[in-house]
């Protein structure tokens, strides 16, 4: 596999287009002073660090870590509060003492007494100036990068590509928790370098601040010197030969994990040095914009085949550039594309999509492939048994219908409710990546397409109730299968990218767009009387009392129970269909299954179709649920949230997606936290974050596998014992009842291991 | 699927290459298959064998000629070229390890229509007696009827390999295409192994046989091609092909034949 870019036809057409394009930038003054604008530099300086740090991990321990962006928020946060206030933030951890604090105050009826806590930060003696701040925050980013290696990713090394996905997805959801935990989403001002200033400097052809021009400068050297130390060094070289062969990197006497390490302290620094100096140019802070980079930062990796560090600088300064010229666009030309009298929004999201698709069909099959990197298991997907679905499942049901309607209190059945929304969403996800392995984080794009179907048919079009669901979910399968078809080609993580940009750009573009959600209005969606959730109303059947006067309406969630009862068992059918075993097929091995037959790109293509149609059901369902349909439901981040619970919960199958369901933010499981220990809300990303990296390293069934696993080990002991008393020849019991171990759970023997081809 | 006269040609490769850069893996092939027989194909490492399989069941895109039944087949997806009954096992065996092998074996033996998939959502078990009796058959044939309700991950390598040809004998192909079967066997269990290749031989089904193990491949091919760079370098009989002064030279060596 050679590393060399090789030069075909077609790069050359898009080269010719590329440097056309700039050329016509150059020449149109405005153009040009909105492309090469100083804010576009800074960003695109700040976009180029962090893929810098994306293809250094690449290229030393084959993680694509969508977490790069945050660890470039996390490194300013830190430096921003030493400058401010001399203080070093601490994680909030959960406090040791306080189940002791609880009993106490349950015993005094009070709650006076008080243990020591953790403290929130360490004050290290007042504001800082410039140099020690700086210090002290390279020195947290090289520790945090030997955390993020020691903890996260060397663990996983190797694990599926699925499972490193999910881990930096997780690593990112930690990040902004603790971020939004200590400061709020409220910016944050930064001081400004001291021996820079704002006075601009004329370059010819633009004008750039003094800052400005220090952080592009900063980035084009620190490209320049990680070049020469990949190309250039026996560090580079050894790196170089591990991605290949683990042992070239052990012939040239480097120990492949600490050169990973070293990497990872390289990209932490790199990106958040990079992190400080932007944000103190842009004098402000918060916890959303620098992670939302990794999209573009992605796409310009992507660009330099996360390989070359120079292509993939330039292709991040175009990357960032464009933002504000595609702003000056949007408000000078009169061909822009406008809705509602304002330019569309999001087609600066939209650059970085197009672009990503353009080099995943140019590129097609031949995408970074790692050497060492191996290819992994899944986490095994069990049949569903015949006494869950005839016993377990309708007795759970009618336990929810009986504990939502006569039971539980308004605060819990609204809790119940989102963990109903959330099985759907879950469902959803456990039949595209658990069946078939395709990793879509645009699930909540699917269902906000079909929440605001809902809204406009409804409210505006006058559809009766249960066609809108309908119609919604169909508006998903169209957008579920327009993005199967680059997945056909594409894989892992790559696929992974492809749909969190789209989601990215649905959120911007679609549900941003006030044509869409209504603008101040709000979109709504008018659910019959008798399941909205605002009613009181107490309905009297058979002399039984349903509903007790108080929002939200008990009806509401039987009619999400219904949805989700049908839907589980659509799903439980699928695994145990034919269907099923097709995606099953497809996941273990593509080759393999076209060879027995199975159609490997319908395959994808229904998964992609049916997970679509089930998120859009669920997106319905909320729409119809809450009455009014807003873009903050259905937000990209939302897609990585829940696809974060699917996974915790258990990927691979209907009982995982219950899991999942009850752990999502608002849902049941919060809702009796924040009841009995009054944890706040924002806890829920924090520990969604830290369950999700430890579910990605030590657990990758999720709670349901481990339960299931544990229980059959259980089961499998009592036989044992069972057996060694009566009769040692007793023949194999009937291989149906048997119980079977996870493949997964047993240690990766040669099954897993591909033979090499002659 | 009745089985069409012995002697009929059944598969057949007219000037077949494969080409990766300016590597000819496969050069200017002409192999022939015909119904009923077992035909060896044989070579040293790099001589293109596997990628041969891999082309002829559309795993790599080739150049030239392939015909299958009588219909040409070179322009046919993958999937498409094992339902018409041309199956292959592979080298690594590539099992789908999530499945029971009694699964492993439906996923070939059963054919997916878009009704069928919405029927699985509401009635997932229903499928003809045909198709259980397909997959009984195939278990059957290869005596590993006990291993059914397994996982892959639970039988050993050799109980692996014959499920692997279990699966392709479940979709009732007209041609399989083993790429070394028995790789690490040994010589009691390959003389097994031949004994069962035979047996599947007389339901009327084909096979070529790519194998290092001369042993099997002499003792129980009908005929054997031999190749060296992509190219043929000679057929014929075993005992024809044995004989032949560049093959001895090219492959078998003195020793192997001792």
């Amino acid at each position: 596999m050679s590393r060399i870019p090789t030069v075909t036809p077609r790069a050359g057409v898009l080269a010719v287009l590329v440097a056309a394009g700039l050329a016509v930038l150059l020449i149109k003054p405005d153009f040009r002073d909105s492309f090469f604008s100083g804010g576009g530099f800074a960003l695109g300086a700040l976009v180029a660090a962090i893929a810098l740090g994306l293809v250094v991990t690449y290229r030393g321990s084959g993680v694509v870590n969508l977490a790069n962006g945050a660890v470039a928020m996390y490194a300013a946060y830190v430096y921003a509060d030493l400058r401010t206030r001399g203080d070093l933030f601490v994680p909030p951890l959960p406090n040791p003492l306080a189940p002791i604090e609880g009993i106490v105050h349950g015993i005094q009826g009070n709650r006076s007494f008080s243990l020591p806590h953790w403290p929130t930060s360490l004050d290290l003696g007042g504001p800082m100036s410039f140099w020690p701040a700086l210090g002290l925050s390279l020195v947290f980013c090289v520790l945090f990068g030997l955390l993020l290696h020691l903890l996260v990713f060397r663990p996983l090394r190797t694990a599926p590509v699925l499972a490193k996905v999910v881990a930096s997805v997780g690593v990112l959801l930690l990040l902004q928790a603790i971020v939004i935990r200590r400061f709020s989403t409220n910016p944050q001002v930064v001081r400004p370098i001291p021996f820079v200033s704002k006075k601009r400097v004329d370059l010819g052809l633009f004008t750039l601040t003094q800052e400005q021009l220090f952080v592009v400068v900063l980035v084009l050297v620190l490209t320049a010197g990680l070049w020469l130390l990949f190309q250039r060094t026996r560090f580079g070289l050894a790196v170089r030969a591990a991605a290949e062969n683990e042992k070239g990197a052990t012939v040239l006497g480097f120990s492949p994990d600490r050169l990973a390490a070293a990497t990872w302290v390289l990209s932490t620094t790199v990106t958040g040095l990079l992190g400080i100096f932007v944000a103190s140019v842009n004098s402000s802070l918060d916890p959303n914009v620098m992670p939302a980079l990794i999209i573009p930062a992605v796409t310009a990796a992507l660009v330099g085949s996360f390989s070359s560090f120079g292509w993939t600088t330039f292709a991040a300064f175009l990357l960032g550039m464009q933002v504000s010229f595609v702003a000056y666009l949007g408000v000078n030309e009169s061909w822009f594309p406008q809705t509602g009298g304002l330019p569309l929004p999001g087609v600066d999201k939209l650059v970085p999509l197009v672009v990503i698709v353009a080099v995943l069909a140019l590129r097609g099959k031949s995408l970074p492939t790692r050497g060492a990197l191996s290819v992994g298991r899944l986490p095994f997907s069990p049949t569903p048994r015949a006494w869950s679905l005839r016993w377990a499942g309708p007795v759970l049901a009618i336990a929810a219908a009986f504990a939502g309607v006569f039971l539980l209190s308004p605060a819990y059945r609204d809790g119940l409710t989102n963990t109903l929304t959330g099985v759907i969403i879950c469902l959803s996800i456990v039949v595209l990546t658990g069946f078939v392995g395709q990793i879509s984080l645009a699930q909540m794009a699917f269902a906000g397409l079909s929440a605001f179907t809902v809204a406009s048919l409804s409210s505006h079009h006058g559809w009766p109730f249960p066609l809108p669901i309908l119609a919604g979910a169909l508006v998903a399968v169209v957008a579920g299968v327009l993005v199967a078809l680059p997945a056909l080609r594409v894989r892992g993580v790559n696929l992974a990218i492809a749909t969190l940009a789209f989601g990215v750009v649905v959120d911007n573009m679609v549900f941003a767009n006030s044509a869409v959600n209504g603008g101040f209005d709000g979109a709504t969606a008018k659910p019959p009387k008798l399941i909205d959730t605002n009613s009181q109303a107490v309905h009297k059947v058979l002399g039984i009392k349903i509903g007790d006067g108080t929002q939200p309406n008990p009806l509401t969630l039987v009619f999400c129970l219904l949805v989700v009862v049908v839907l589980c068992y659509v799903v439980a059918n699928l695994r145990r269909s034919l269907t099923g075993r097709q995606m099953l097929a497809t996941r273990a091995n593509e080759r393999a299954a076209a060879a027995a037959g199975v159609n490997v790109a319908a395959t994808k293509v229904l998964a992609f179709g049916l997970s679509a149609f089930i998120a859009g059901i669920g997106g319905a369902v909320i729409a119809y649920r809450s009455g009014n349909v807003t873009p903050d439901k259905f937000t990209y981040d939302k897609s990585l949230v829940f696809f974060a619970f699917a996974y915790l919960g258990g990927i691979t199958s209907v009982s995982g997606a219950l899991v999942g369901g009850l752990l999502v933010s608002g849902g049941l499981g919060f809702t009796f936290l924040n009841d009995q220990i009054g944890l706040p809300n924002e806890f829920v990303l924090l520990l969604g974050g830290v369950g999700l990296i430890l579910t990605a390293v030590a657990n990758p069934e999720g709670v349901a596998g481990k339960v299931r696993s544990d229980v059959l080990a259980f089961r499998r002991r009592l036989q044992a014992r069972r057996d060694s008393g009566v009769q040692p020849g007793a023949p194999p019991p009937d291989g149906h009842d048997e119980v079977v171990v996870p493949a997964s759970a047993l240690p990766s023997g040669a099954s897993s291991v591909a033979m090499v081809q002659p | 699927m009745t089985a069409p006269a012995v002697g009929t040609e059944l598969l057949s490769t007219r000037g077949m290459s494969v080409v990766f850069g300016g590597l000819r893996a496969v050069d200017d092939l002409d192999i022939r298959v015909e119904a009923g027989q077992l035909v060896g194909l044989i070579g040293p490492n790099g001589a293109g064998k596997t990628t041969f399989i891999d082309g002829i069941s559309g795993f790599v895109p080739t150049q030239g000629e392939i015909s299958f039944a009588g219909r040409r087949i070179e322009r046919a997806p993958a999937h498409k070229r094992a339902r018409l009954g041309l199956g292959r096992t592979w080298q690594s065996l590539e099992l789908f390890e999530d499945l029971t092998v009694r699964e492993n074996l439906l996923v070939a033996a059963q054919r997916q229509t878009a009704k069928g998939f919405l029927l699985d959502l509401v009635h997932p078990d229903r499928r003809s007696a045909a198709v259980d009796a397909d997959v009984d058959w195939a278990l059957d044939v290869l005596g590993i009827t006990d291993l059914a309700g397994r996982m892959p991950t639970e039988i050993s390598q050799g109980q692996r390999k014959l499920v692997s040809v279990g699966r392709t004998l479940a979709a009732r192909p007209r041609l399989i295409c083993m790429d070394e079967p028995a790789a690490g066997l040994d010589t009691s269990e390959s003389q097994e192994f031949g004994r069962r290749l035979r047996r599947i031989i007389d339901h009327g089904i084909s096979i070529l046989l790519v194998d290092h193990d001369m042993g099997l491949v002499l003792n129980v091919c009908d005929h054997l091609y031999v190749i060296e760079f992509g190219a043929k370098i000679a057929e014929g009989a075993p005992a024809v092909v044995t004989a032949h002064e560049k093959v001895k030279a090219a492959y078998l060596g003195e020793r192997a034949l001792a």
